[in-house]
């Protein structure tokens, strides 16, 4: 179906106090003027009432018109549950909803919000009742009981909230407290295990230097067994420990001398000695009658052994005793003058 | 004590007892309108959750504002369905900001299927939905436009105008018409209706 002539009615024809009658009871009117403007013409005028309510009744149709659907059954049971709530402010209603409550009570509610709100309200109250009793208007009074039971309930809300508020930030500050207690024994378990890691890495470390040290003693010794067994060697010394010999050090050095059967190679082997000082080396003396003769000058590994060839100046039967001492890198001097680490008597 | 028979009350007593907090009179109001106001909701938004929280709103402002009622206002029935198409429309609106609702057809909005009604309503409900509907058809396609585009899909009288390419004040003129000739319509199938 569409428009026929008579159905149309220019806008010219419209007296304009009707013109947005209908988009007002339709609820399409763009600005809020003009819905202004239509409720002003209601109130003014009886025929702009009485269209008014006509086309409100037939919007009311409209509504009652749409296809029938029932609403679930805990819809009822939640609005019930809601009025209950307003109907009675109980603390645990209003703590409970405080947020997603809020814009559902009315404004005077919402303005009692804070003490100093309930305090302003206490004293606008005061004077307000004041001021009432002149009118003896019940309706007043009543709105006034009803003011003053939810300003007491308020109050109390507004207390209990505050002893919440206390309490929660009691516990905040305990909880802090707490926490920073346990970071500094975190703090502290983190130090000691970084302490371990460190003194690991360093165990780690010098048993990689001394497994190095032990893989070159293992190389001489069998380096000394291949010359004493294949090249004509026989060890014919053995150098006692000396710990009781030694003054300076701690150290339980020891060593022992191969010589050659056929010949006058020989070799020195001592374990147990400390590290030269810085700029000192150990020399290797053999004593007959006479004084000591330096034959050698040598350094010891990490783990204070040394292994080293030397010419025998003399058979060994002419030396008397043997011992080690810690001289200066500058070659070979005529005198011992520095430590003995090392000394025995030959067999 | 004789026990208060609230569905026999009128709405306006029914009003007087929710002014004095008695939630047996809203809980007799539901009964009464909840049914209606939630069908109103669901046909315009087309979301039965949604659904749920307009209407949920809307009797809380009865719970809130029942007292305030007065005749003033016109008949309670207007003043109730005023409250929840307002709603509605405002959600509605919402949404359409949300852009969640653009492409939705016109039509979709004619074609909710009934459901969950007990027999009884059923009959009444279908009588008034067919009333309506019967009534709606025998309008002209533009005036029944108006009126699908402004109250059940909440656009302004400029924003029909926009999307159907006719003048403000023609759009103006068929609301108002068809208004009239639903008027004479329904009043003419149910005499005293509402």
């Amino acid at each position: 179906m569409t428009e026929s002539k008579d159905n149309i009615e220019t806008n010219e024809n419209i007296d304009p106090r009707f013109e947005n009658l209908a988009g007002y009871v339709l609820g399409a009117l763009d600005h809020a003027e003009q819905r202004s403007s239509v409720e002003n013409h209601i109130e003014k005028f009886p025929d702009v009432q009485a269209e008014f309510e006509e086309l409100s009744e037939t919007v009311d149709l409209l509504a009652l018109g749409v296809p029938p659907v029932s609403p679930p059954d805990h819809l009822k049971t939640n609005i019930m549950e809601l009025a209950r709530q307003e109907s009675t402010p109980s603390q645990l209603q209003l703590l409970a909803t405080a947020h997603g409550a809020m814009s559902r009570r009315s404004w005077w509610q919402r303005s009692f919000q804070s003490g100093y709100a309930v305090a302003a309200a206490a004293a606008a109250l005061v004077i307000v009742v004041g001021g009432g009793m002149g009118y003896q208007n019940d309706q007043l009074s009543n709105d006034f009981n009803n003011l003053r039971v939810d300003l007491i309930a308020e109050s109390t809300v507004v207390a209990n909230l505050r002893s919440e508020l206390s309490t929660t930030m009691m516990d905040s500050e305990t909880k802090v407290a707490s926490m920073k207690s346990e970071m500094d024994v975190m703090e502290d378990e983190f130090g000691a295990t970084t302490e371990m890691v460190v003194h690991q890495e360093e165990v780690v470390s010098e048993l990689a230097v001394a497994n190095n040290a032990l893989k070159q003693a293992l190389r001489d010794q069998i380096w000394l067994t291949y010359v004493t067994s294949k090249e004509g060697y026989q060890v014919e010394s053995w150098l006692a420990d000396n710990t009781q010999q030694v003054t300076a050090t701690k150290t339980a050095a020891y060593g022992l001398i191969a010589v050659r059967v056929v010949g006058n190679e020989a070799v020195f082997q001592a374990h147990g000695l400390d590290q030269p000082q810085s700029g000192f080396a150990y020399t290797l003396w053999l004593m007959g009658n006479g004084k000591p003769l330096p034959v050698a000058q040598f350094g010891v590994s990490e783990i204070g052994s040394a292994t080293i060839a030397f010419i025998m100046p003399a058979p060994l039967q002419f030396y008397s005793s043997v011992m080690v001492t810690q001289e200066r890198v500058n070659g070979l001097g005529s005198d011992p003058s520095g430590t003995m680490v090392i000394f025995a008597e030959t067999n | 004590m004789n026990r208060l028979n609230y569905q026999g009350l009128e709405d306006l007593e029914l009003l007087a007892k929710i002014g004095d907090r008695d939630r047996e009179a809203l809980a007799a109001l539901y009964d009464r309108y909840g049914r209606r106001v939630f069908a109103l909701a669901v046909r315009i938004l087309s979301d039965p959750v949604g659904s749920e929280e307009v209407t949920q709103d809307v009797f809380m402002s009865v719970w809130r504002r029942g007292a305030t009622y007065t005749l003033n206002k016109g008949k309670f029935t207007t003043w109730l369905f005023s409250i929840a198409h307002n709603r509605t429309i405002d959600e509605l609106r919402k949404r359409r900001r949300d852009r969640s609702r653009e492409n939705t057809d016109i039509d979709d909005h004619l074609n909710i299927e009934s459901t969950d009604v007990s027999p009884a309503d059923a009959v009444v409900a279908q009588s008034e939905y067919d009333k309506v509907r019967s009534a709606m058809e025998h309008l002209p396609v533009e005036q029944k436009n108006v009126i699908e585009l402004s109250y059940f899909r909440g656009l302004t009288q400029t924003e029909i105008a926009t999307k159907t390419g006719q003048p403000l004040g023609t759009v103006k003129t068929r609301m108002r018409l068809a208004l009239k000739k639903l008027r004479m319509a329904l009043s003419a199938e149910t005499g005293a209706q509402a």
